[in-house]
């Protein structure tokens, strides 16, 4: 392999890995500070593709525009989803194995929602980056896919001031270590927890408009990032915010090069073996203990 | 439930549903019994290892997947029975199930851990499946070569003696989950208490991994019948989220944990989603599979132990209104 | 002078900075009411985690009638015959108090049937027989603890380990306890930790005193409440005192 085909796959593998960070970071949030996972993670990936495919369509609205419309919206969408299905959960015997089951449900109803609202057909929209690439000392940079890394660096930039430098960053991360604990010092976790999945899901709604550029848009495409999303999550530490952008950029680089050297699917199954190894040795992930900056 | 009782209702059902056999109906409703005895089998298999220990898994698909393809593969290419290859496959999804089982079960994984890896490993076998493609077909799935009926092929023209063969083996599930008393309760015990079981002398490693075994090997030979029964499989239906989902929702809709949820489960959910998917067609592809979720999520919001667990429920609050009773009338209640 | 039956050599467990457990040793005969008394966090429920592998000692040796049980499994250690409760009572809250002790007879039991049998009289000993059919997480804590014992009972242990089974019982129900536990002596040996003074002095042939993690007396109760190092420990609390 050339030095020249080397750097291409180190440099397409890191714009890669932003973009699954990026996509990563809301449910790392959510992970890391309620403690459950949602198997719908990738779903509302979609909805949010979806929704800025339709805002694109209809109204000609950029898609790095359309965050700014998919945050908000986002933000409610998760506060009433919490509302509805997860606080419902919390604290009962065995909440962990009942909220995976629920999202799951979850994923099921909005998966099937968007196949009988707008059909199983593979949609794309083609804006002003689409099959662009810019060059860079030899090198091509997939231009969707390179500001959607710049993207990810502005979104964890401001998450990170958020919870490092607010007083409310700071309530997050103590509910996050201990929320009994948290409780005590008169911080009211409820609130933390419908605030931090309200974000969460909004993060994952500003990486589904990003990327739509550069993604086909079908009511089970979700399914592709579900997977993806945890391992990052869990490969780069579950809560540990770093984490996720590392465990991102880890992923990115193998799954390209693997493509490269090998196949796709085999670059699925080595990501996967790691993932299991990490699951089985360091369950706390490369960066360590949960909760975490 | 008395012990004596589960296997008087089982014998019951098993007659009722043999009779049944007789009944002339059109060909559809045949499938549709023949589904929903499918889906209450694997359920029963799902829910040894899921609904009795407590450990959700949420990619049982793999093993099923192990179980058609092995068994597919094997007769197209060595002309083996399936009635042979069968046990192969199940043979063959006890050693990945080990393979994992040995590693979680050591390293403590629970909870959602175990979940994620369960699913993690489902996906290998789904990736292995459509890698490996001059083996298996890859992603165009693979197909079995008609044989008018012969019973050594496990091929049957019509649907009835496929109705046989799926009952006898939901028969033969309920009767090994009725059977194995003493190690549902310890994996009950383990489920609710792990190291208080431990230190009441209870083998959590070893009931673990019997649990998981068994669980695997049914499943493996029901995705055998699978294969023969619908002479095709691709790795996204045999292999995917889909298929273990619907393991675990007719478990825990009509109860996991014990001996009939999974069948009272299936028996209310199989028919349900054909009614929705032949009353809305085209207009509304994917309802039934909505409803699906739709149940699930309020199944473990309002009745997170299924419908079996009603009368349990009500036994319960009986208790409950006499213990108090009993409490206001007689002083400290404990001594009697 | 009655066999040996538990021999505790030189055992250590240090937790991170914390030595736990520092050099313990003592010996237990079979069929004697031995209890272990120190400070809080002297390190008396450790000993009984330790002793069961709940955590593995670092160093040192415990025999059980002559063999080595360190690093045993808890379960297989509870099949050879030593059963421990938990100081806060672990019942499996989503079976009932009947299937409670039932799971713990099944594993001694040749059949499921055999063991039912044994149900009511366990029941019966702790005095649990009216809320059989209670689920094991409605009972008070009270009831909790009849459970707890309950299961240990219904494993036929030799060695019973019993921690804190006196807390929050009324001075009736203390009494009734102590005359339950002598006549457990005469089947098993039982050594158990324990805070409330009148039940040391009332029913232990030999008392262990701990401290900080190591042994500083053994002996009988008298003994072991004139020893001057063992009130200095307490800072001050002896005989004299009704215990809490």
């Amino acid at each position: 392999m050339s030095m020249e085909t080397f750097l291409q796959i180190i440099a397409s593998g890191i714009l890669l890995g932003g973009i699954y960070a990026l996509l990563s970071i809301g449910l790392n949030l959510i992970f890391g500070v309620i403690k459950i996972v949602n198997l719908a993670h990738g779903d509302f990936i979609m909805l949010s593709m979806y929704a800025t495919f339709f805002l694109f369509t209809t109204f000609k609205i950029n898609p790095y525009i359309s965050t700014l419309i998919v945050f908000p919206l986002f933000v409610i969408l998760g506060i009433i989803i919490f509302k509805l299905i997860i606080k419902p959960l919390l604290g009962k015997g065995e909440t962990e194995v009942n909220t995976i089951l629920a999202t799951a449900g979850l994923g099921f109803v909005l998966q099937n929602a968007a196949l009988m609202l707008w059909g199983s057909d593979f949609r794309a929209i083609e804006t002003n980056l689409t099959g662009k690439s810019y060059e860079f000392a030899g090198i091509m940079l997939s231009a969707g896919r390179f500001w959607a890394f710049i993207v990810c660096l502005v979104v964890a930039g401001v998450l990170y001031y958020l919870l490092m430098y607010t007083s409310l960053g700071s309530k997050i991360r103590a509910v996050s270590q201990d929320s009994d604990a948290a409780t005590l010092m008169g911080i009211n976790v409820n609130m933390i927890y419908t605030l931090t999945f309200g974000v969460g899901i909004a993060l994952v709604g500003i990486g589904g408009a990003i990327i739509t550029p550069t993604f086909y848009v079908f009511p089970t495409v979700g399914l592709y990032f579900n997977t993806l999303a945890f391992i990052i999550v869990v490969l780069g530490g579950l809560g540990s915010f770093t984490g996720a952008l590392v465990g991102g950029l880890i992923i990115g680089l193998i799954e390209t090069f693997t493509g490269v050297v090998a196949s796709a699917e085999l670059a699925q199954v080595f990501s996967l073996l790691i993932f299991l190894v990490i699951l089985f040795v360091k369950p706390e992930g490369i960066m360590g203990k949960g909760a975490r900056v | 439930m008395k012990p004596k009782l589960s296997l008087i209702i089982l014998a019951i059902l098993s007659i009722v549903l043999l009779s049944v056999y007789f009944l002339p109906m059109p060909i559809y409703y045949k499938h549709v019994l023949i589904l929903t005895l499918f889906y209450a089998y694997m359920g029963t298999a799902w829910n040894i290892m899921c609904g009795y220990a407590g450990r959700l898994s949420l990619g049982h698909a793999a093993f099923a997947a192990v179980g058609a393809y092995t068994t597919l593969i094997l007769y197209r290419g060595l002309g083996l029975s399936p009635w042979l290859g069968m046990i192969a496959g199940g043979l063959l999804a006890v050693c990945i199930m080990m393979l994992i089982a040995y590693p979680c079960f050591r390293f403590g994984l629970k909870g959602p851990y175990f979940t994620l890896a369960s699913i993690a490993l489902m996906e290998i076998v789904q990736n292995l499946l459509t890698f490996m493609r001059s083996l298996t077909g890859g992603s165009l799935g693979l197909s079995l070569p008609y044989k008018p009926t012969n019973f050594a092929l496990f091929q049957f023209d019509g649907k009835e003696t496929y109705y046989l063969i799926i009952l006898l083996f939901w028969a033969i599930a309920v009767f090994a989950v009725w059977k194995m008393e003493r190690t549902r309760y310890y994996l009950e015990a383990i489920r609710e208490d792990e190291s208080a079981a431990s230190a009441l002398g209870i083998s959590v490693n070893k009931n673990l991994i019997k649990a998981a075994v068994i669980s695997a090997f049914l499943v493996a030979i029901g995705g055998a019948f699978y294969v023969q029964y619908f002479r095709y499989i691709d790795p996204y239906t045999i292999a995917g989220f889909g298929l273990s989902l619907n393991l675990a929702l007719v478990t825990i809709i009509g109860g996991s944990g014990t001996i009939f949820g999974p069948t009272i489960g299936a028996v209310i959910l199989i028919p349900l989603s054909e009614f929705l998917r032949l009353s809305a067609g085209t207009q509304l592809p994917g309802l039934h599979l909505f409803v699906y979720g739709v149940l699930l999520i309020m199944t473990i919001i309002y009745l997170p132990k299924g419908i079996a667990s009603i009368p349990g429920i009500m036994n319960a609050k009986k208790i409950r209104k006499a213990n108090i009773k009993n409490a206001a009338a007689g002083g400290s209640g404990v001594n009697e | 002078m009655s066999n040996c039956i538990l021999q505790v050599k030189g055992i250590s467990k240090r937790f991170g900075g914390l030595q736990a457990t520092n050099n313990v040793s003592f010996d237990v005969y079979e069929n004697e009411i031995l209890s272990i008394i120190g400070p809080n966090g002297a390190g008396k429920s450790t000993l009984f985690n330790l002793i069961t592998n709940f955590y593995t000692v670092d160093s040192g040796s415990i025999l059980y009638n002559g063999k080595d049980i360190v690093g045993m499994t808890p379960d297989a250690i509870c099949e050879l015959g030593i059963t421990r409760t938990f100081q806060v009572a672990r019942p499996f809250p989503g079976l009932s108090v009947a299937d409670n002790i039932l799971v713990a007879l099944l594993p001694k039991s040749k059949t499921v049937a055999e063991a039912r049998g044994k149900v009511d009289g366990i029941l019966q000993q702790v005095s649990l027989k009216q809320k059989a059919n209670s689920m094991g997480g409605e009972l008070t804590t009270l009831e909790r603890k009849r459970l707890e014992l309950g299961k240990a009972l219904a494993t036929d242990p030799k060695v019973l380990l019993l921690d804190e089974v006196m807390t929050g019982l009324k001075p009736k129900e203390m009494d009734e306890m102590m005359d339950l536990i002598r006549e457990l002596k005469k089947r098993m040996t039982i050594i158990f930790v324990e805070h409330v003074m009148r039940v040391v002095m009332g029913i232990s042939e030999r008392v262990l005193v701990m401290d900080h993690g190591s042994k500083i007396a053994e002996g009988t109760p008298q003994e072991v409440t004139s020893n001057p190092e063992v009130i200095s420990a307490y800072l001050g609390r002896g005989t004299g005192n009704a215990g809490n």
